[in-house]
């Protein structure tokens, strides 16, 4: 009950203090320093300890074992969506997720095949950041978080949200009666192997994106914030999408 | 008179409007069909030579994009500022260093094919969006919106949006953001573009 009346204090300070807009184009005021500091210290990490690991990891691994690898993780992200479809009112969606998870987990060998889609029942993932969208919690500024990346507050409640729905997490949480902090080394364990896939997937993805860039931060703060920009705000779109570059591109900001 | 001028106003932009009649949203859409048939199935998917390819891409590059505007976008209102030696040389260096990034990327599309969904009005009446999907191995397909506008009648992409994300919106963010910070102004950012160049 105390956690509840916490999480409600905390959801409302997200609405309050966080209001302001996210904006691709204007830097982040006070919190640039910090966002550019993190983002070096990230960067570090993943030069010299994440990237080496997931090119080992693709080293030592063949494609038929890192799809295995991928689809077991994005089994276990089955459970968030069944709930937080639920939460945002789509209970058909809910009901495919849940199936999903079901045919995966027992048919699919612990969800390593994907054989749900070969049916035709496609994957639909959402997860608390979307719930907190549709529930009008707004968005907060752009944050660099440590390990994680980019994020805003309500993107960062929402992965705690979705790491609390993982099966992983309840498994080690109701066999370790003390929950004691290193009790869950499997649990951390087995989430820094989906870290490791996760970053193998993106090697290419993220040379390209920041290799003809003069400023990697803001390249991917703006493409982060952009894209944060489809996700339905109180079941609507942020804002008409094209119509916000239109302004941009109007001619009087050309006049020579 | 204030709401005279408001009516005034809605008045003038209503007849500009319908002078410059809205661009044909089919014509754009087979424009768009015939730089990805180009660019994917005769330059990703073909055997041709590195080198073949690379000159292929450049002149399907200058000829259907229009830089010269995209350029002048990505420099928002340090284009106003800049004088026309910056402005011809930053066009310049933005050119090259696109057809570099590009033909690089290109290569994300081999094996896969474009979906046309359509098109969708753009507030300036000479440009249009072209709404494509590519289907992608697992999940929802990949949103790719194509900004087309027309010029003395010639169809030119002026950005590609992909999941949301618009390349124009993206290059301006950075450079506007690197001009702000660095002591040396636009030509600080031309010699540092250009180091990336290889």
């Amino acid at each position: 009950m105390k956690n509840k009346i916490k999480f409600g204090i905390f959801l409302f300070a997200l609405t309050t203090f966080f209001s302001a807009p996210l904006r691709a184009e204007e830097n982040d005021g006070a919190l640039e320093t910090y966002n550019r500091a993190m983002f070096n210290f990230n960067s570090t990490v993943d030069y010299y300890i994440v990237k080496p690991l997931a090119k080992g990891y693709r080293a030592i691994t063949n494609e038929f074992v890192r799809e295995r690898v991928h689809n077991f993780f994005n089994n276990l992200k089955e459970p968030a969506s069944t709930i937080n479809h639920s939460l945002q009112g789509e209970f058909a969606e809910s009901a495919k997720s849940l199936g999903r998870f079901t045919v995966n987990t027992t048919l699919g060998l612990l969800g390593t095949f994907d054989v749900a889609s070969g049916w035709g029942i496609n994957k639909n993932r959402t997860g608390f950041d979307e719930t907190l969208a549709a529930w009008c919690v707004p968005d907060g500024p752009f944050v660099m978080l440590p390990f994680f990346g980019p994020s805003t507050p309500r993107a960062t409640v929402g992965m705690a949200g979705d790491a609390a729905a993982n099966p992983l997490y309840w498994g080690d949480y109701y066999t370790n009666f003390n929950h004691d902090w290193e009790e869950y080394s499997f649990y951390y364990g087995i989430s820094a192997l989906g870290f490791v896939s996760l970053r193998e997937e993106n090697i290419e993805f993220l040379d390209k994106l920041t290799a003809n860039s003069v400023d990697p931060y803001t390249t991917i703060k703006s493409a982060y914030i952009q894209n944060r920009m489809k996700m339905k705000i109180c079941g609507k779109p942020a804002e008409e999408e094209s119509a916000s570059y239109d302004f941009d591109f109007d001619d009087e900001e050309f006049v020579e | 008179m204030y709401k005279f001028i408001t009516l005034l106003l809605t008045f003038v932009m209503s007849i500009s409007f319908e002078a410059n009649a809205a661009i044909d949203g089919k014509k754009a859409e087979n424009f768009i069909k015939n730089v990805t048939n180009t660019g994917i199935e005769e330059l990703i998917n073909s055997n041709a030579s590195e080198q073949e390819k690379q000159e292929k891409f450049t002149k399907l590059f200058n000829e259907d994009l229009d830089l010269d505007f995209i350029g002048k976008f990505v420099l928002g209102r340090y284009w106003r500022t800049a004088n026309s030696k910056q402005r011809k040389e930053f066009i310049d260096v933005y050119r090259k260093l696109n057809i570099q990034t590009w033909s690089e990327r290109f290569n994300e599309f081999k094996g896969k094919h474009f979906e046309f969904t359509g098109t969708e009005k753009s507030k300036s009446a000479d440009q249009i969006f072209v709404n494509t999907q590519v289907p992608m191995q697992e999940g929802a397909p990949a949103s790719v919106k194509w900004r087309v506008k027309e010029t003395n009648g010639k169809l030119r992409i002026v950005d590609i949006i992909i999941e949301n994300v618009s390349l124009a919106q993206t290059a301006r963010s950075e450079y506007t953001s690197y001009i702000q910070k660095s002591p040396n102004g636009i030509d600080g950012l031309i010699k540092d573009l250009k180091a990336k160049l290889k």
